[in-house]
């Protein structure tokens, strides 16, 4: 099941504080919904659990996630591949892209998602609403860690 | 593990379960009524219709110890302890209301509880529509719902 | 006709057990200290297997083993086969992939089983299986067989070049040709034959269990021919000498054909209870089901037809693509080929007739025979061209069948059979005066009033079952006979047992077959008894698909019963000091020609057991006979489906308002039981039709693969049908008879799909018509729409 999604999001930051905290281990933990750990093992590279439910199925995903065509501070590309074991498998990637827009930053995002296995097979009429949910919460979540002082 | 008791059929039963297991489990693997099937994963196909407390209900989607202290009725427990049969099992035997039997059980109990809401006078509009739940592969359902619509009438006799 | 006779509508035997919740179906079955095994399923239609690391999970509660294809491989477990051989034109042959129980290298579907946990308990199977880690390295996927053969196409197997398992085909290209450049007119269509999964109520199941004293395994299985399943798993799959495995298929919860085949669990199963010295159990679970059941139909076809000015068909060419999905099933390699184009004549008599087929593989769940195999296929494309073509002419669709019908048998088609009896114009006539399609035109203007569009269908379909003559079928590249066998036990006491090598899981054969051993007998029915499915007790038979238990199952037991009375004969002329020749048979008496003096069938199966009036030099001692037979030609059930039905033009909702069905299925010996497969073949047909189709998105993934995304009718989507029947017999079995499992699911298809188009007004519409597909094709078409 593949499935595309876009959105934007006005942020009350600069460009180069939004893509600081993209880059920010502990503001993606605490973004990414269901998000239990998230390590670090290089700059662009992190391990995450996450637990996720579509549906009847619930599962806790572990993945890698990579950050590419990083360009400080217009954006990046961020992909990542998740084991649900026998849930199946999630996979994707966002390009995200950060322009000046009234005094703050307007982010856009792109994603590109797949899904196999259980999760496809049960889960598939459910999936586009989990990952729009999924995605709406996450730059909820971002908007709102860029209030506090960083 | 927990400990459930219900009565099945009459019976009081005890068992020791899982909080995961499920009504249809307990009844096929613990007590062995093996008449109640499973034939989805998804609530969608009624193979596994019993009574608590005598309404129907899915059994696969029905934990066990959800049941403590209920009365529940499987196909088991249909025919009288003599072994007269029930009006309903006579009408899907007389009608031939069933092929391979697979999904019989579930029908019966269904169609028993389509007979309790709308009592015994049953067209066969309402028969096909509030045999939603149940999914027969062989018959087409033609002699299914003659089959509950004449058990229905012999039940009130 | 006696009450338990043949024509009888006799109540079933098994009836009882089912209605009281005692039936015997694989999982019931227990066995004194049974495992569960779990499979650890491939989530990716394609990938390559780069590392299993089983560790975590033998270390889970409960785990007894955890196995993979590597160990199947070391201990030598052979492949899964596909048992049909099919030439190319170019004379090669098929390309039959290696299809391991376990994938050890290279998964190529969704579900292909890549391990399996032995566990106490199914709970603790299911969590171990969660902690096998299998490493994948993600290959592209091809789903769509139209696709499959394209250059650049992912490669699925290696060595099989543009995933191609063979390019058939069947008749004479230039005579085709020929008659299609002379001809007045032409109608092509492109058709889609949607891909379906069975979905037998019954999920699979397999229960191994193998006892270390004597080296003996036991096959508890869902299986509709347990021999067939014991000689692939002992000769091809080598998993023990056949008479140290022992087959069981206990009351089996539906078929359709997609329990003929050997499939990788219960082989695993098999091995793993070697293995772990403990019975094995594996139950599959429906979303299992949906991922591994050998699917249904998947053909896509460009086909055409020729006819002269009056509507005479000249000529029938088709192209067609099956797919046959990862592996080649057991048989499915004969399903677009032999059991398609050999029908593709249906009612008509067509001088010429060209087909290619070409089969591929595809990163789907192999594609096997389902209710029907190829014949509804046929069915499809020979009907819907007849109906275009009928409608393209302005002839009256009935008219136009009545003109190219058959009607002097032996009928030799350009497609191999030979039609021998049957009777087009009777059950067309017969089905239009049930269906009133006179009152049609009246009913049409009604319908139009509320706002709906009546339509009406026919489809007059022939089928070839009684399958089937091994000579024949050995000739076109089966690796089996398709004869079958038959026990007929006489007990001392004068009751008697049939073993068969059918097998019934649903048809009720042990009603059927006790009212033709009654009826010859002159027994009470009550006095019969039916034992099949379990090969220790019952000689090998070849099981029960392709309509062919009564024509050729039955036929068995005749011969039998034959030798019976031969034999019975020679004890009663002991007992009654007459003559052999002068020992007459009737009603389960057997008298001596023109004398009063008798003996009851009982005595004299009494009287061959003790043996007190023979010596054993005269004769031996007992009462059973066995016979085998083999069928000299297939039987064309043949008839006429009318569908009438209304499209709400708002919503495109398709309402069936009347089924007629008129069949010629020859003998009947339970017109209540024939009746019945005839309503549940029309069920499966009008769900292919209208919401059945089992979809896989591009990357390989079964997004139908539950009942809640794929839709089979339920009681409300169907009417009740009008069943009736034409009789012609079947020349070629001592019964007469020709089968009847398959015809509705073979006959219905095209009959409602005709009677959409001629509703909205189009061409064609692609199954399933769903309310969203005929909404669309609505909106193009030239019919009234909503206001
Ligand atoms: S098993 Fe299918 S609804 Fe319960
Ligand atoms: S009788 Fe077989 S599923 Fe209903």
């Amino acid at each position: 099941m593949a499935m595309t999604m876009t959105g934007e999001v006005q942020l009350p930051a600069s460009r180069e504080v939004v893509f600081a905290k993209l880059n920010d281990p502990e503001v993606l933990k605490a973004c990414i919904p269901g998000c239990e750990t998230l390590v670090m093992s290089s700059p662009t590279e992190f391990q995450a659990v996450a637990v996720t439910k579509i549906g009847p199925v619930k599962a806790r995903f572990k993945g890698n996630v990579h950050l590419t065509d990083l360009d400080p501070p217009n954006g990046y590309k961020i992909s990542g591949e998740g084991d649900g074991g026998v849930a199946g498998f999630a996979k994707g990637g966002a390009t995200v892209t950060l322009v000046e827009k009234d005094g703050g930053t307007l982010l856009t995002y792109n994603v590109e998602a797949q899904i196999g296995g259980k999760l496809a097979q049960l889960g598939q009429r459910l999936v586009n609403g989990a990952a729009k949910k999924t995605a709406d919460d996450f730059f909820k979540n971002f908007a709102a860690a860029m209030n506090p002082p960083a | 593990m927990a400990s459930v008791s219900m009565t099945v059929n009459g019976k009081a039963v005890t068992g020791d379960v899982e909080p995961r297991t499920l009504l249809v489990q307990f009844l096929r693997e613990n007590l062995r009524l093996t008449g109640t099937h499973v034939g989805c994963d998804t609530s969608q196909c009624g193979a596994c219709i019993i009574h608590i407390d005598g309404i129907a209900a899915k059994a696969c989607t029905t934990l066990a110890l959800q049941c403590e202290g209920a009365k529940i009725t499987t196909i088991e427990g249909l025919a009288e302890p003599g072994g007269k049969l029930h009006p309903m099992q006579e009408a899907f035997r007389e009608h031939h209301g069933l092929q391979c039997g697979y999904c019989t059980p579930g029908m019966i109990m269904s169609a028993l509880d389509i007979v309790r809401r709308n009592g015994n006078n049953l067209d066969e509009h309402t028969i096909r529509d509030q045999l939603d739940g149940n999914i027969c592969r062989c018959t087409g359902y033609h002699n299914i719902v003659k089959a509950i619509e004449a058990g229905a009438k012999a039940m009130a006799k | 006709m006696s009450a338990t006779g043949i024509g009888a509508p006799v109540r079933r035997k098994e009836d009882f057990r089912f209605i009281t919740g005692q039936g015997q179906y694989t999982d019931d079955v227990t066995r004194p200290g049974e495992t569960r095994a779990v499979f650890v399923r491939s989530p990716h239609a394609h990938a390559k297997i780069k590392s299993i690391d089983v560790s975590a999970a033998r270390k889970m509660p409960g785990v007894i083993d955890v196995l993979t294809g590597a160990q199947l491989a070391t201990d030598k477990i052979g492949n899964l086969i596909c048992g049909w051989m099919i030439h190319s034109k170019d004379g090669s042959p098929m390309k039959m992939a290696a299809h391991p129980a376990l994938a050890a290298t290279k998964v190529n579907c969704v579900g292909d089983a890549v391990a399996v946990v032995i566990a106490e308990t199914i709970a603790q199977g299911k969590d171990a299986a969660e902690k096998v880690k299998v490493d994948y390295e993600v290959l592209p996927a091809v789903v769509d067989p139209a696709k499959a053969q394209a250059k650049g196409a992912p490669q699925i197997h290696p060595d099989i070049e543009n995933n191609t398992i063979y390019q058939w085909h069947l008749g004479e290209k230039k005579d085709v040709d020929a008659a299609f450049a002379a001809a007045k007119h032409v109608t092509k269509l492109d058709i889609v034959n949607n891909r379906l999964v069975p979905n037998a109520m019954e999920p699979r199941a397999a229960l191994a269990d193998y006892d270390a004293g004597t080296d003996n395994l036991t096959l508890w299985n869902t299986s509709q021919n347990p021999h067939v399943a014991r000689l692939v798993i002992s000769a091809f799959i080598g998993m023990a000498p056949e008479h140290k495995l022992r087959v069981i298929a206990p009351d089996v919860g539906g078929g359709f054909g997609s329990k003929i085949f050997i499939y990788p669990e219960e082989v695993v199963c098999l091995w793993a209870s070697r293995k772990v010295k403990r019975p094995v159990k594996w139950t599959s679970d429906r979303s299992e089901a949906f991922l591994t059941d050998a699917h249904g139909r998947d053909h896509v076809t460009h086909a055409e037809m020729a006819l002269d000015a009056n509507g005479k068909i000249l000529a029938l060419r088709a192209k067609t693509i099956a797919n046959l999905g990862a592996y080649m099933s057991t048989f499915s390699s004969s399903v677009p080929t032999y059991l398609y184009a050999t029908l593709l004549s249906g009612q008509y008599n067509i001088p010429s007739i060209y087909c290619e087929v070409d089969a591929v593989y595809t990163n789907t769940a192999p594609v096997d025979a389902y209710r029907g195999a190829g014949r509804p296929e046929a069915t499809f494309v020979v009907e819907r061209l007849v109906e275009v073509a009928a409608r393209q002419m302005g002839i009256d669709p009935a008219d136009l069948r009545r003109r190219n019908f058959i009607t002097a048998f032996p009928h030799q088609t350009p497609v191999i059979m030979a039609y021998d009896a049957g009777d087009y114009n009777a059950s067309l006539k017969k089905a239009m005066e049930i269906a009133d399609v006179k009152g049609f035109a009246k009913r049409k203007r009604e319908a139009a009033r509320r706002g709906k569009l009546r339509g009406l269908g026919y489809s007059t379909y022939i089928e070839a079952c009684g399958i089937a003559p091994s000579q024949a079928v050995g000739s076109l590249g089966a690796g089996v006979g398709l004869w079958e066998s038959a026990e007929v036990r006489v007990n001392p006491t004068g009751s008697v047992e049939v073993l068969t090598g059918s097998h019934a899981h649903g048809q009720g054969h042990e009603t059927t077959f006790a009212q033709l051993v009654s009826e010859r007998l002159g027994i009470p029915f009550e006095n019969v008894s039916i034992v099949h499915g379990d090969t220790d007790k019952v000689q090998f038979g070849m099981g029960t698909y392709g309509s062919r238990s009564g024509a050729v199952g039955m036929s068995a037991i005749v011969k039998a019963l034959d030798k019976i009375e031969i034999k019975a004969k020679k004890v009663a002329a002991f007992m009654l000091e007459a003559a052999e020749g002068d020992i007459e048979f009737k009603d389960g008496k057997f008298t001596v020609a023109g004398t009063d003096k008798s003996a009851a069938f009982g005595d004299v199966a009494l009287n061959a057991y003790i043996a007190h009036k023979f010596t054993g030099a005269e004769l031996e001692p007992g009462l059973k006979e066995t016979s085998f037979y083999d069928p000299t030609n297939f039987t064309f059930p043949a008839g006429c489906h009318i569908c009438e039905l209304d499209v709400d033009i708002e919503t495109g909702r398709v309402d069936i308002v009347n089924w007629t069905a008129v069949d010629d299925f020859g003998t009947i010996i339970n017109p209540m039981i024939v009746e019945g497969q005839v309503h549940g073949g029309i069920a499966q047909g009008v769900g292919q039709a209208l919401m059945e189709g089992a979809f896989y998105d591009a990357a390989g993934q079964l997004v139908t693969g539950s009942m809640m995304d794929y839709t089979m009718p339920r009681a409300h989507d169907l009417p009740s049908f009008h069943v009736g029947l034409t009789e012609t017999k079947a020349p070629s079995n001592p019964l007469g008879m020709k089968g009847c499992g398959e015809a509705g699911a073979i006959a219905s298809p095209a009959a409602v799909i005709n009677a959409i188009t001629d509703a909205i007004g189009t061409e064609h519409i692609a199954m399933p018509a769903t309310a969203n597909a005929v909404w669309a094709a609505l909106q193009k078409s030239q019919a009234p729409k909503a206001a």
